[in-house]
């Protein structure tokens, strides 16, 4: 039988709300961290060197961080009535799939203070709508990466066990320079939330990709069109088996559009490889179409139209 | 090891990460805290990593003066194989053979909360990294920070030029620029130098240093302020080409990159009670150092046209015009106000809006003078090597982005979410019309009965002028109009295209809880764009997706979710583009007989550019996460995805992508953790095209009729017309595998700690065709061109391992062991290495002159001994 269900909560209090907990941890009060660390003494060596232990010992800004232990747990008095019983579970806020703290309660004590900012549109992104909690990717309480608070040791890493596809993507010949270190998944997207699908933290995917590649955000005298409707026609972001990030191989990449006169619509085959026959063609050797059009992001050049200057 | 941000935030930005990576593989070696009780899950199911071993709060070390302090440096020296060069080895990463201080860091903590933190790696290499972080926690903390990376292009590239990193590069002794009156004799010169020349390296670097200030005046008010400045240096494969309409003696060269990006952010955000409010400001300014970049070039080039003096050989040099210097600002608001006592609901409301600009002084087609034309004659100021040439002399691109993004979050009962989103994105190319046109030159009379040059230019779009553009550093005349043809033709670029597109996407969602652990979520959508100048003006897409998220099925979470999304869109007019071209003013002949195909073919009526096409979508995502005991977690996922454009006859016509993962994590103990995984992926896209058949004639009968002035635009590009004749189909599958698996094994063997991490990447593209012998590809081809390109092929391996002694508790010896290799097979770069020049003809300029030898395999085993030495 599933669980009766708890009140929702309300939606999260800002951090300057007054020091009400209503019905949170079956109306439990405050203990002081003091009790909490007294058993909890494995808890607190690891948690002394969080950022979050910095912030709520010494320099709090509001009574609630100075609740440490509390702020984020809530007030712990009727768990200590009985601490090790799990039908006592309730009474206080847990953060592992054991403690079982229903997820919104969870989110709703990370929000008391992590609400607006960065995390303004968690209500409604994907990950929101996926039930997650904030305790699927940080852990607050222990030093497991170096910053973040993550639940691995970078943010890759701890992106990737959800999103094993773009783990296997940076495996690939060509890649994002991510698995080297340089950059990370949080580069690109905002895991708390945006108003820009897929998380991308700039308003369009190409204002994103400006981001690194300044040098394509032009606007140039001779566009290219989809290079101009978004990067992602050409481009797969994460890795690709191909040269440059493209989805499939040139010829083939560009003869998905073009069909007009001339070489456009030639099919370009084996046969014409080095080596393959007696008629190479530049056209499936090298940078293939990139070898005449060069500028195929856009060329500044009067001469430019096709992007060969 | 990553350390603080330096720049960017989660919300803004790029620079998240400080690191390289020999550091993530000594982090991935320290010991784990043996104290820690018994591992836990996420809420998900999935196994937290056991923390870092620290000190005990009273085993922390302090200064005299109240500084608690903790620190480390690693250092000591590689050997073996560290010193490879692979281009694909070394792509974002650099080592070398010798003595190395992989990382440092110190950190200082006082009890006001006051800190102090300085990191660094990677000492000397193009990939490291250094920054310097304090302040007082909770209160303001400034960054400053500094960054390489390397990016490497190819280790095998054939430089026939000296100063590749420079905006002018001379050919090497032994070539001749303009080549020589025996084009065999250039040809053979060009290979002997190819062959030659040692390999080279193609690479640029990322240099980013800055500095970023995070103020909190309370718990309601924050902001932040960040400049960073980025300059990137080096060379990247690049080529050009020359002729008559371009095609002639294509030339692999190098593009020297020497660029400044000058990155400003700033923002403020507030929280109070139930009002949220961000605001954020950036800007990014990009100077490109080598704005025009002029290369020699080794071939004898015949102007196609254009009467030169010298006769031969005038064509010693090109040019181009590089990216140009740009700027973006971008101002953007958040507002969020919550409602508590109705329906406990939320609004929240984004405006954003921003510019990109560029206004780079544009330059002649040519550096030569004296260039003319037979039908052209130039007025003072016209010389095509001079600005007057051009319709203006700046570019004057102008683009304006606005979003407004509108979410309404109500909850009409305590089990139901819903939420009414609205966005509007625009992205609006102001930027002028450019018209290739010489405004100071005009026609000689063409009809040849009026002695004399003629004052007569053609108008249009407020210009008088000779139409058209001078190809290739004037090398080819076809791009002008009536340049050297005194006949009609309807398909000369006349004026470039600017693009602009409005997004609108509206549409509710909803989020039910079923029960205390499982939610069911709706969610609909239409999404409609429309687009200036493309082929179509307006297309829309409805998304529905259902999802389900359980978390309680035994002691497994399941995630699953479908999606079907439909794109249809306004008529597709395959010859948009026709006022950008001459034949906006140069009618359509009439005359039985005329070939009329540059007015009536722009495309293949059938194709439909597939960001534009009709398109059914389905997406169906299954994950699950479960603890098969309590020390060991099982995810699986599967992916299956289909795309079909069913209004693409040819095009792009299907896509696919498929992937399975599963993953496995055990941790018995702190001493001890275990992970494997394996992700399979396989995609596949179809496409189609007819290849240029017979021309568009009037008064030929083609298959579909008689060729009239009236029908020559529809049966010209129509399937199975005079010049896409169905005969001439054909048909690619690119059909791709991946398979990765991973697995590696942390152990603490008594006091030494053993790190593994291996992983396997295979990836296979397979582009299979279909054709009729003797359409596509004629009979004596189709033997050479078989039915599929060879397979392009990756296998990646990769093997780190180090086990750590600590001697003392302070000072540790790390033995570091690295075996990696790649093999890859790429058929565009088969035999290039050994034939840089692919010629069909030696009489001829070669087909391609193909510098680099592209990506090839290594293997590398290198070694080494770090020690680490601890405050």
């Amino acid at each position: 039988q599933p669980a009766a269900k708890p009140a929702k909560p309300a939606t999260a209090p800002a951090a300057t709300a007054p020091m009400s907990t209503g019905a949170l941890n079956n109306g439990a009060t405050y203990v002081g961290e003091a009790v909490c660390i007294a058993c909890h003494q494995t808890q607190n060596k690891q948690f002394t060197h969080t950022l979050h232990a910095d912030a709520f010992r010494k320099n709090p800004q509001n009574e609630l961080q100075q609740k440490s232990c509390e702020a984020c747990h809530g007030p712990g008095s009727k768990h200590l009535s009985n601490p090790l019983d799990k039908a006592n579970r309730p009474s206080l806020v847990g953060f592992t799939k054991e403690w079982g703290t229903p997820i919104a309660v969870q989110n709703n004590q990370c929000l008391q203070c992590h609400s607006g900012g960065n995390a303004m549109h968690w209500d409604g992104s994907i990950h929101s709508r996926n039930q997650l909690s904030c305790a699927d990717c940080h852990n607050p309480m222990a030093k497991i990466s170096v910053t973040g608070l993550l639940k691995k040791q970078s943010i890759n890493e701890t992106c990737y066990t959800c999103h094993q596809q773009q783990r296997a993507d940076f495996a690939k010949r060509s890649h994002m320079p991510l698995p080297e270190g340089k950059i990370s998944c949080v580069d690109c997207h905002n895991p708390h939330g945006s108003t820009t699908k897929a998380l991308v933290k700039n308003d369009s995917v190409n204002e994103l990709c400006y981001n690194c590649h300044a040098e394509k955000r032009g606007p140039f005298l001779w566009e290219h069109a989809p290079v101009r409707d978004n990067c992602l026609t050409c481009h797969a972001p994460h890795g690709s088996n191909h040269d440059k990030l493209l989805t499939t191989a040139r010829p083939f990449q560009c003869q998905q559009c073009h069909g007009n006169t001339n070489h456009q619509p030639t099919l370009y085959n084996a046969g014409q490889i080095v080596g393959g026959g007696a008629n190479p063609s530049t056209r499936a050797i090298g940078r293939s179409c990139q070898n005449c059009h060069s500028q195929i992001h856009g060329s500044n050049h009067p001469a430019g139209a096709r992007f060969q200057r | 090891r990553a350390v603080a941000s330096p720049f960017a935030t989660s919300a803004t930005g790029s620079g998240t990460t400080l690191a390289n990576k020999e550091s993530a593989s000594a982090a991935a070696s320290l010991s784990s805290d043996a104290d820690w009780p018994a591992a836990k899950h996420t809420p998900t199911g999935q196994l937290l990593k056991l923390p870092l071993a620290v000190p005990k709060p009273d085993e922390i070390k302090k200064t005299a003066s109240g500084w608690e302090y903790s620190g480390q440096l690693e250092f000591g020296y590689l050997g073996g194989d560290a010193d490879e060069r692979n281009a694909q080895y070394r792509m974002y990463q650099d080592l070398d053979e010798g003595a190395y201080l992989n990382n440092f860091s110190l950190l200082l903590k006082k009890a006001d909360g006051a800190f102090f933190n300085v990191t660094g790696g990677g000492a000397g290499h193009r990939d490291q990294y250094y920054g310097l972080n304090f302040g007082r926690t909770n209160s303001w903390g400034l960054k400053l920070f500094f960054s390489e990376t390397p990016h490497v292009f190819t280790d095998n590239y054939k430089s026939l030029w000296s100063g590749l990193t420079t905006g002018t590069q001379l050919l090497i002794p032994g070539l001749t620029p303009g080549g020589t009156a025996s084009t065999a004799a250039d040809t053979a010169a060009v290979t002997t130098a190819a062959l030659n020349a040692p390999p080279t390296t193609l690479s640029l670097t990322r240099k980013r240093a800055g500095a970023r200030l995070d103020v909190t005046f309370s718990s309601a008010w924050k902001a932040y302020a960040g400049y960073a400045v980025e300059h990137r240096e080096g060379a990247r494969p690049f080529a050009a080409v020359w002729g008559n309409n371009g095609g002639t003696a294509p030339i692999e060269i190098a593009e020297p990159v020497d660029y400044d990006t000058t990155d400003i952010t700033a923002g403020v955000s507030y929280v109070r009670d139930l009002n949220a409010f961000n605001f954020r400001w950036t800007t990014s300014l990009f100077e490109n150092k080598i704005d025009t970049f002029t290369f020699q070039q080794p071939f004898r080039i015949t102007p196609q046209g254009f009467t030169t003096t010298p006769a031969a050989g005038a064509y010693t040099q090109g040019r181009f015009d590089l990216y140009p210097d740009n700027q973006s600002h971008n101002a953007r608001a958040e507002y969020t106000r919550k409602f508590p006592d109705f329906y406990k609901s939320t609004l929240t409301a984004v405006v954003s809006a921003g510019t990109m600009r560029q206004n780079d002084n544009l330059i002649p087609y040519t550096h030569l003078a004296g260039l003319t034309l037979p039908n052209v004659t130039i007025l003072p100021g016209g010389d095509w090597n001079t600005v007057g040439s051009l319709s203006r002399p700046t570019a004057k691109g102008l683009i304006e982005t606005r979003l407004a993004d509108l979410t309404f979050s109500v909850n009409p009962s305590a089990d139901l979410n819903v939420k009414l989103k609205g966005r509007f994105y625009e992205n609006d190319n102001n930027s002028d019309p450019y018209y290739a046109v010489n405004p100071n030159a005009v026609y000689v009379d063409a009809d040849a009965a009026t002695a004399g040059n003629q004052t007569r230019g053609i108008s249009y779009g407020g210009f008088t002028g000779v139409w058209g553009r001078p190809l290739n550093d004037a090398s080819g005349s076809g791009g002008v109009l009536f340049g050297t043809n005194p006949n009609p033709t309807g398909s000369v670029e006349i004026a470039n295209h600017v693009y602009s597109s409005k997004q609108f996407r509206f549409g509710p969602t909803a989020d039910y809880s079923l029960t205390n652990s499982a939610n069911l979520n709706l969610s609909a959508e239409r999404e409609t764009t429309q687009r200036t100048n493309r082929e179509r003006a307006r297309t829309w897409e409805d998304r529905y997706k259902i999802g389900l998220v359980h978390r309680a099925l035994g002691d497994s979470t399941l995630r699953a979710s479908y999606e079907f999304a439909q794109r249809r869109g306004s008529d597709y007019v395959t010859a948009y583009y026709e006022n950008t071209f001459s034949a906006a003013f140069i009618p359509m002949p009439t005359a039985v007989g005329t070939n009329v195909t540059s007015w009536a073919v722009r495309n293949n009526s059938g194709v439909r550019n597939y960001e534009l096409s009709d398109r059914d979508q389905h997406v169906a995502n299954l994950r699950v996460d479960t603890m098969l005991r309590a020390n060991l977690d099982v995810g699986v996922s599967v992916q299956l995805r289909e795309s079909r454009y069913p209004g693409a006859a040819y095009g792009r016509g299907k896509e696919s992508g498929d992937s399975a993962n599963l993953d496995l994590n055990y941790q018995p103990s702190a001493k001890q953790n275990i992970y494997a995984f394996y992700s399979f992926q396989r995609s596949r896209i179809r496409q189609a095209l007819i290849t240029a058949g017979n021309n568009v004639t009037l008064g030929v009968v083609s298959p579909l009729g008689v060729i009239t002035p009236e029908n020559a635009a529809t049966l010209g590009s129509q399937p199975g017309g005079p010049f896409y004749s169905l005969g001439n189909s054909w048909s690619a599958k690119n059909t791709e595998h991946n398979h990765v698996v991973g697995a590696g094994v942390k152990q603490e063997l008594g006091k030494a700690t053993l790190n593994v991490d291996y992983s396997y990447s295979l990836g296979r593209s397979r582009i299979t065709y279909h054709y009729g012998i003797g359409g596509a590809i004629n009979a004596a081809n189709a033997v050479f061109a078989g039915y599929r390109m060879p397979d392009l092929a990756t296998d990646i391996s990769y093997l780190d391992a180090s086990l750590r002694f600590p001697f003392t508790p302070r000072l540790s010896a790390r033995l570091v062991y690295r075996n990696q290799w790649e093999a890859i097979r790429d058929w565009h770069y088969r035999n290039l290495a050994a034939t840089p020049v692919v010629t069909n003809n030696v009489n001829n300029p070669p087909t391609i002159t193909s510098l680099d030898g592209g990506p090839s395999a290594y293997r590398v085993n290198w070694f080494g001994v770090m020690f680490q030495i601890k405050l």
